[in-house]
């Protein structure tokens, strides 16, 4: 690393610390999206990698909860009861519900269940209880803490009231949360009693799940059964689905600018500093030495710029996850070093367009 | 055209004529140019602003390319050099001095001088310890960490001559070295420039327009409006002024060698005012 690169940035102290702070606001704003992304690909999914159920039974066409619908009869659950190998087929309802509190209203994601077995019910409580009787609700953390619920609050659904019993981690899909309701009360809410979703089966220890599927297809007709991991893969590629193209959006956006921000400082101290490049062309400079200058440069740039996201972006993600609740950020050291690798890679592309400008910079031009 | 280079010229200048600028706007800042120059010498190209000077200076340093006529530096048409190997004899075997000293402002004094030595092909840790001795064999070892904005005139141009012969080019290709000085800096800069030609047996080419320059040169030749106008060799019994300059260590200087205008030109192109010999 050539000392004049260090002197060429420290020349402008202040332009110097303004492309830091953006080429560092640029990685914290890359890193926060892929800890979002992780966030929500936990959240999306994680009530359904929880589940213990070993299969899926959907309406005909139905392949994920996220963003599908399905309708099936309570008469279905008892026949999947009737299949060889099944232990138990739990039902749940499933419906986008509004809540009100005072004079807000917020929607949820309200799962009805069978408290009974508990199966299709709260993943995780991190206060309070389960749901017992039909008035009460389990509303998800973050859903609780966006709009300042307290265990013992009442909600309003439609025009039933019931009481807030407890708050669950897990069922937080970023732009929706779960909450949870007795089977009994979901039906009433939608007015259909017998209505439901989907059924969770249970099987025998050593029955093999691909088996008691086809079993449950022969049987019903007109359903959709899947096993366990196939079923989560599912709402994991809906999800992707949904978020990727706005993630890669963002991200390429991110990307372009800092790839701008680099450029732009990288041109304007090759023109600030052209008769000093005629100079040192003049003095029988190496071909690569100015264009490894511009490109040492960059690499200063995005390493101190690094470190700063990297101080930056921890104590933001938290202030960010208090303020909004509803978004949890999960970040891992793969792709905090992709984030990082991605900026070094876009430091030379912002070199390389940078050093078209080296190839029109004369030797003759020392003597002008 | 018939050309024989005479091997101990540094470079050779054969009807060179460049032309700038395209059609309807052209101007002939060098118009058939004859020269040559031998080691040990130092020839003072003499003329007003805009008579070509600093263009004949990039032509012998094989910057640019004549628009007709022939530039051979060190032996070899300039022509025939890769872009690659004209780069390796700047770095290398030709030493500039500018008016303006052009020192690299974010480097220091030490600095500046190592980047050349580092273009030539030294180690950083070799350049660091070489410009170290030169600045002080150069008395201006206390300048070693001062940064250009900080020096005198006189300080940059003692500086700028440092880098320039740092390496020992066989070529010293200095532009008004002393047109930013008072008289006794540029007297100093030229006393140095000289003995190290004589010393080192190294041509240096000297562009100016101060005449007070004369008196240190083997030959002074004049341009107008690009054109050789007169050659002489400085063959006077005037007195030459010492030249065995401390700062450049070396053998003991001669008699300064005297070449005449036959001596520069092997080219039989009947324009060409130093051609007659062949």
């Amino acid at each position: 690393m050539d000392l004049y690169a260090v002197r060429i940035l420290r020349s402008q102290p202040l332009r110097l610390a303004l492309t830091i702070s953006g080429v560092a606001l640029c990685i914290v704003l890359m890193l926060f999206l892929f800890a979002t992304y992780n966030g929500v690909a936990k959240g999306s999914v994680e009530y359904i990698q929880k589940n213990p159920a070993d299969l899926w039974v959907l309406q005909r066409n139905a392949w994920n909860i996220l963003r599908g619908s399905s309708l099936l009869s309570a008469e279905h659950g008892e026949i999947i009861e009737t299949v060889s190998g099944v232990e138990s087929a739990s039902p749940i309802l499933l419906l986008l519900s509004a809540v009100e509190k005072d004079s807000e209203v917020a929607t949820v994601f309200l799962t009805g269940f069978e408290p009974k077995t508990g199966v299709g019910g709260p993943p995780q409580l991190v206060d309070g209880v389960s749901v017992g009787n039909d008035d009460e609700i389990v509303l998800d953390r973050a859903f609780a803490a966006k709009f300042n619920f307290k265990i013992g609050d009442q909600v309003r659904i439609q025009d039933h009231t019931l009481k807030v019993v407890g708050f669950s981690t897990g069922t937080n899909a970023f732009v929706i949360q779960y909450a949870f309701v007795t089977l009994r009360q979901a039906q009433s809410l939608v007015g259909f009693p017998g209505l439901v979703t989907c059924y969770l089966v249970r099987i025998h220890k050593g029955t093999q799940p691909r088996s008691v599927a086809a079993a449950i297809r022969d049987r019903l007709g007109g359903v959709e059964v899947y096993e366990h991991e196939q079923f989560l893969q599912n709402n994991i590629r809906e999800m992707q689905t949904g978020l990727l193209p706005f993630l890669y959006t963002v991200a390429a956006i991110g990307a372009i600018v800092l790839t701008a921000i680099l450029s732009l400082l990288l041109s304007i101290n090759i023109l600030e500093r052209r008769k000093d490049f005629a100079i040192l062309k003049t003095l029988g400079a190496p071909s690569g030495f100015l264009p490894r200058l511009v490109m040492e440069q960059a690499f200063l740039i995005v390493a101190a710029a690094g470190i700063l996201a990297l101080i930056v972006f921890f104590p933001l993600t938290s202030l960010i996850e208090k303020l909004a609740p509803e978004i949890t950020a999960q970040s891992s050291a793969g792709q905090i070093a992709a984030v990082l690798a991605a900026a070094a890679a876009i430091s030379v592309l912002s070199s390389f367009i940078s050093m078209q400008r080296l190839r029109r910079i004369y030797p003759l031009e020392a003597f002008s | 055209m018939n050309l024989k280079h005479d091997p101990s010229h540094v470079f050779e200048l054969v009807n060179v004529t460049k032309v700038f600028g395209a059609d309807g706007h052209k101007t002939q800042a060098v118009q058939e140019v004859c020269l040559g120059a031998s080691p040990g010498e130092l020839v003072l190209l003499l003329g007003p602003s805009g008579s070509g000077k600093t263009t004949l200076l990039t032509l012998i340093a094989g910057l640019m390319k004549p628009t007709s006529g022939s530039v051979i530096i060190f032996g070899k048409n300039v022509e025939e050099y890769s872009s690659g190997e004209l780069q390796q004899i700047r770095a290398k075997r030709i030493g500039f001095v500018f008016q303006t000293f052009l020192l690299i402002d974010s480097l220091t004094v030490s600095e500046n001088v190592a980047l050349v030595l580092r273009f030539a092909g030294e180690s950083p840790a070799d350049a660091r310890r070489r410009a170290r001795r030169l600045l002080r064999q150069f008395g201006i070892e206390h300048l070693a960490q001062k940064f250009p904005d900080t020096l005198s005139q006189g300080e940059k141009q003692r500086a700028a001559v440092a880098r320039a012969l740092a390496n020992e080019p066989a070529l010293v290709i200095a532009d008004e070295p002393t047109a930013s000085l008072e008289s006794k800096q540029g007297f100093d800069v030229i006393q140095t420039l000289l003995a190290y030609a004589k010393q080192k047996r190294r041509c240096v080419v000297v562009a100016s327009h101060d005449l007070r320059i004369v008196q240190f040169a083997d030959r002074v030749l004049r341009l107008e409006d690009g054109r050789l106008v007169h050659s002489e060799a400085n063959v006077s019994d005037r007195p030459r002024p010492l030249v065995n300059d401390p700062m450049v260590a070396g053998e003991t200087p001669g008699k300064p060698r005297v070449t005449t205008r036959q001596e520069s030109c092997r080219s039989s192109t009947p324009q060409c005012p130093l051609a007659s010999i062949r």
